[in-house]
């Protein structure tokens, strides 16, 4: 990935901001040519590229794996009901209620809790991968599949939000009352990570890569870059 | 003053598209990935603005009045949201306070003090000291509020309380689901590109 970092003027696909030489802030959006080290209008850091984005996600991937392991053999919440504690995990919460015949319900919190973070898991180290690899087919797909990956994760949230709500409201003493498990805030972790993971992903790097066919294209974008970057002059 | 940006680069694939000939209502999309790059305002921020004041007054009253309450054998327990924080906080559980009551009500709270402290002197093009940093604090704040998954948190905590009690919902739960939809369209309506275009016309 550090290859990037260097030879920025020729590395990039016709046609990007990067080609032409200029980063857009990510938090203001301004176009501003790559040789300022800060946005000339909201004073964020530039980058033409996320920094070590490839390596940050990857990190950010297996700490959120490894949280995904408490996340699901600990208990989420404890129910105390006449003085018998019962003790229930993310899935046996699921299993309850098909047992209950809440269908919906049991949807809602099996895709939510299981099949987003592990399907955001899954997505993001493969769009890492491909990206580690070079690939250069399906871009778009990947990069629709980034945006829905982003889109999703705080969904994952709603158990967590259940047991607060549970704990918080259902507090009748001996007869009933609920304790929250450690799974709570394990699994609090894994979404908040797996946004981290998300965000440190940069979609750009799916589109960095050169097909063959377009090397020659390169050199007369070039020409054209040339212009540009003689109308930036007046930014320094 | 510099001229508007008559061009802006996709954020997700870096293309670089001419975005100068938008008109009000209009929305472009980036041609290479499909990206929506930014949606031209219609109305200067009045809307977003009515959004942000209607929320704000919603989220108080979410806060003031009970959320739900719960019988269960003669026994009646009442919960409010500042109250459950509370609560939480009581029982040992403060991590699970924050991580609760952070992205429900104290990042949306902050959200739409900012967007008010933003879009008020930007419809009247007033440049005011605080115009980039309020757009920096919303831009950072933006992915970490979970108001409508809260929603739909409370609405499985109902059925699941089903079956042990009897859960009524107070005038609270109402306004958090009024303010989760007026949060909802507020931020939805504050295109990133349209709102810096004018920060940057004011503060140049």
């Amino acid at each position: 990935m550090s290859a990037h970092a260097g030879a920025h003027a020729t590395a990039y696909p016709e046609g990007t901001a990067a080609a032409a030489g200029l980063a857009c802030c990510h938090v203001c959006r301004k176009l501003a040519p790559a040789t300022l080290h800060e946005c000339p209008l909201c004073g964020s850091a530039l980058h033409l590229r996320k920094a070590d984005s490839i390596q940050r996600t990857v990190a950010l991937v297996i700490t959120a794996s490894l949280l995904y392991i408490p996340a699901n053999v600990l208990p989420i919440m404890t129910t105390n009901q006449l003085g018998r504690p019962e003790d229930s995990t993310i899935l046996g919460g699921v299993v309850l209620l098909i047992h209950h015949g809440s269908y919906p319900i049991a949807a809602v919190i099996f895709i939510a809790s299981v099949l987003v973070p592990l399907g955001k898991l899954f997505a993001i180290s493969w769009l890492a991968w491909t990206v580690a690899r070079g690939h250069t087919t399906s871009r778009q797909q990947r990069t629709r599949m980034y945006r829905v990956t982003e889109l999703v994760g705080k969904w994952s949230m709603t158990d967590v939000f259940v047991v607060a709500i549970l704990v918080a409201l259902i507090q009748l003493g001996g007869l009933l009352s609920i304790q929250a498990g450690a799974a709570a805030i394990a699994f609090g972790g894994v979404v908040i990570v797996t946004m981290l993971a998300a965000e440190s992903f940069d979609s750009r790097l799916i589109w960095d890569r050169l097909a063959d066919d377009a090397e020659d294209a390169r050199e007369d974008v070039r020409e054209e870059a040339g212009e540009d970057a003689g109308a930036e002059e007046e930014y320094r | 003053m510099p001229s508007p940006p008559s061009r802006t680069a996709c954020v997700d694939c870096d293309l670089l598209v001419r975005i100068d000939g938008l008109a009000g209502g209009e929305r472009a999309t980036c041609p290479r990935c499909g990206s929506v790059l930014t949606a031209r305002t219609e109305d200067g921020w009045t809307k977003s603005l009515a959004f942000a004041l209607a929320a704000a007054m919603l989220l108080l009253a979410a806060n003031l009045f009970p959320f739900l309450s719960l019988q269960a054998s003669g026994l009646e327990q009442v919960m409010t949201l500042p109250g459950s924080a509370v609560e939480l906080y009581r029982g040992g559980y403060t991590t699970i306070a924050v991580l609760v009551m952070g992205p429900i009500v104290g990042i949306p709270a902050l959200i739409v003090a900012t967007a008010t402290a933003l879009l008020i002197p930007l419809r009247r093009g007033r440049a005011t000291p605080w115009l980039v940093p309020a757009g920096k604090l919303l831009s950072f704040l933006g992915p970490w509020s979970m108001v409508e998954v809260f929603v739909i948190g409370v609405l499985v905590s109902l059925v699941k309380i089903g079956a042990m009690a009897t859960v009524v919902m107070g005038i609270s739960f109402w306004a958090y689901v009024a303010f989760a939809i007026c949060f909802t369209l507020m931020i939805t309506s504050l295109d990133r590109v349209q709102l810096w275009r004018d920060i940057e016309a004011c503060v140049a």
